[in-house]
């Protein structure tokens, strides 16, 4: 709630430039924006009514464990997004959460299939996580490289580095926290939608509750502006970066709890986690990522996955529909920054 | 008006009798099976592989054929989505579920999940304690018979370069077991060290470069004399390479079928020696089959075999036609 109206004010100085054109844009903005939201509804809507269980709470919980992974790694993006800016081209994007996860996950299963407990190989994975995070600040922030591009070589070092260490296999892995995260629930929720709950109540608490999360806006949405009221941006940029490798080595976690492997190709779910983070702007005034509109996006996916299979609609349409709502949502933030991209 | 009744009677009974003696011929439980009223629910990994396609479609055009809904999923080879299809799949409570291939490290405490819910599991190609049925090739065949061919072509000595990136997919071990045991016969047949490892994805391009890389590492002729895969795909890169690399006395070997493999092994000219052909479309609808007979009551074997045929260079022209006219039919190149 604070966070946004910070946000406002950093911006405000361009809208009052662009006043005249301003209004009535703000209005189509608001019109197109709340299409959008009336868009997602109706398919729910549809859902609830025509999908068979679609609303039974066993379904329910099912969506919710099947978008634990993308949500953790959604929440990775929306931060290096909310860090950076979120210019598309020239904004915070990181493209190498996924390919992360996958390095993450094989050293996890790695190690657990070594003999190492959970502790360790936990901590190994975090490390990990957090180290590629690091050599993504290191690229974007020290060396000054373009987020889209530097993201981009580090995901293929994080992809080779799991080839190298899994030779393209599938590794087995099983431990105590896997066999709870597996088959662990509580008040009839399952551990992993547990998982997902409580991780988005602290990043959610971090981002939109406390004075670090609020000073994350203004330097994404303003770097100068936060320079100049004495913020390090380079510092916030950075922790971004950090933090994104956290969370990818989180849902490496849940994801071989999952698969109880870490197999090849978590790469894929790249697109899936970029949709989320840019589908969730839609749920902000401003056109801004929040953690919350990332967390409704997710399970929008999610749901959308589920609904078209209950209907027993190809799941080939599920790309297209997702693939169509992103061009929307991007032609709307376009639209709708038109005023601060002209100058 | 009554003439053209007892016409009609006439002919109603003798082709009715002519059915029941065909019946009689034919499978007698072949006629009786109906999927009327009944939910199947099919999951495959992915169908961007011919084998994989076709497999698929049989099951499902089978369901259709019988009488039966389908509800059909292709995870596109996402472990992560084809588990949460499974996930969905088992809430939706079919009838019964066929799965396709896959990760079976993977794939197996959800198989598990799927019999604890009750519901009957069917598998195509994918072995696993937890399927009432599984419908294959005979693996153990398939694999003897093209390492023989590999060994008749090659007069019964040389260095063989193998393809074992996927020892894990257990049709793959089994074929690789067989080679290995069919060597033991031959020691003058020699695997090279350290074996090579095909890929998904980019399979054709790597093999190709692979093979390459080994052709130009030993280049006097003679010295490699064939490349084994426990599939196709990797076979078309190497034949490829061994041919840009024109290497003809090379010849390579693979299983699956795929149009593209049998229409190397067809021409003359080109280094590709045999391939074992499956009929996954068959497999599919094999499949379905079993599906129907276990839900009317019946008893059905743990596994059902469909046969496969060694394509060579010998009987190339009069054995892979037919199995190209079935790819065109099915609008697969």
């Amino acid at each position: 709630m604070s966070a946004t109206t910070l946000h406002t004010e950093a911006g405000a100085s361009d809208e009052t430039r662009t006043t005249g054109k301003s209004a009535g844009r703000r209005f189509a903005t608001l019109v197109v924006r709340l299409g959008a939201i009336a868009a997602f509804a109706a398919i729910m809507a549809y859902f609830v009514v025509f999908a068979p269980g679609f609303t039974s709470t066993f379904n329910l919980i099912n969506v919710v464990e099947q978008s634990a992974i993308l949500g953790v790694l959604a929440y990775g993006m929306t931060s290096v997004i909310i860090g950076g800016g979120s210019d598309v081209t020239e904004g915070g994007i990181d493209l190498s959460i996924a390919a992360n996860m996958g390095l993450c996950a094989a050293v996890y299963a790695t190690l657990l299939s070594m003999g190492y407990g959970d502790f360790l190989s936990v901590l190994a994975a975090i490390a990990v996580g957090m180290a590629v995070g690091a050599l993504n600040a290191l690229a974007v922030v020290g060396l000054g490289i373009l987020p889209l591009l530097a993201t981009l070589a580090v995901l293929n070092v994080a992809a080779g580095m799991e080839l190298t260490l899994t030779q393209n296999t599938v590794v087995g892995a099983s431990s105590p926290l896997l066999g709870f995260l597996v088959s662990g629930s509580f008040l009839g929720i399952s551990a992993l939608a547990w998982a997902l709950i409580v991780f988005s109540a602290i990043i959610i608490a971090i981002i939109h509750g406390t004075a670090f999360g609020l000073r994350l806006y203004a330097v994404g949405g303003h770097p100068e502006a936060a320079r100049a009221a004495g913020l390090s941006v380079p510092f916030y940029v950075s922790f971004t970066y950090v933090l994104s490798g956290f969370c990818a080595a989180v849902a490496s976690v849940l994801t071989v709890s999952r698969l109880s492997a870490s197999t090849p190709g978590s790469g894929e779910l790249l697109l899936s986690v970029l949709a989320a983070a840019l589908l969730g702007t839609v749920f902000s005034r401003r056109f801004v990522p929040t953690m919350g509109g990332t967390l409704l996006s997710v399970l929008f996916i999610g749901l959308l996955a589920n609904g078209f299979q209950l209907l027993n609609v190809s799941s080939y349409w599920v790309n297209g529909v997702q693939g169509a709502l992103i061009l929307l949502v991007v032609a709307i933030t376009s639209f709708a920054r038109g005023s601060e991209g002209s100058r | 008006m009554t003439g053209s009744m007892k016409g009609l009677v006439k002919a109603l009974a003798l082709g009715l009798a002519a059915a029941c003696s065909l019946a009689a011929i034919s499978s007698a439980s072949a006629e009786e099976l109906s999927l009327k009223g009944k939910r199947i629910g099919v999951s495959a990994i992915g169908t961007d592989h011919y084998w994989d396609l076709m497999a698929f479609r049989g099951i499902q055009d089978r369901v259709k054929e019988l009488g039966g809904e389908v509800i059909a999923l292709d995870a596109g080879r996402k472990d992560q989505q084809q588990i949460a299809q499974l996930q969905t799949l088992i809430a939706q409570k079919p009838d019964a579920i066929i799965e396709q291939l896959g990760n079976l490290e993977v794939l197996n405490p959800w198989l598990q999940k799927i019999r604890d819910a009750g519901i009957p599991l069917f598998t195509v190609d994918t072995a696993t304690p937890h399927a009432i049925n599984n419908t294959t090739s005979n693996n153990y065949n398939i694999g003897a018979e093209i390492a023989l061919q590999m060994v008749a072509d090659m007069g019964g000595k040389g260095n063989v370069l193998v393809f074992n990136g996927f020892y894990s997919v257990p049709v793959c071990k089994i074929r690789y077991d067989q080679l290995k045991y069919v060597l033991t016969s031959f020691p003058d047949v020699k695997i090279v060290e350290p074996e090579l490892r095909d890929v998904i994805p980019n399979t054709v391009q790597s093999a190709y470069s692979n093979v390459t890389d080994m052709l130009t590492k030993s280049p006097e002729k003679g010295s490699i004399g064939a490349v084994w895969a426990c599939w196709d795909v990797p076979q078309i890169g190497a034949t490829q390479a061994v041919e840009a690399a024109g290497r003809n006395e090379v010849k390579t070997y693979g299983i699956d079928g795929s149009p593209e493999v049998i229409k190397m092994v067809m021409d003359s000219k080109s280094s590709a020696g045999a391939v074992a052909a499956q009929q996954p479309y068959e497999i599919g609808k094999t499949s379905v089959d079993n599906a129907a007979r276990y839900l009317a009551g019946q008893k059905v074997a743990p596994f059902t075999f469909v046969p496969a045929v060694l394509i060579n260079k010998e009987n190339a022209a009069e054995k892979g036609k037919p199995f190209l006219d079935a790819a065109e039919k099915a609008g697969v190149k």
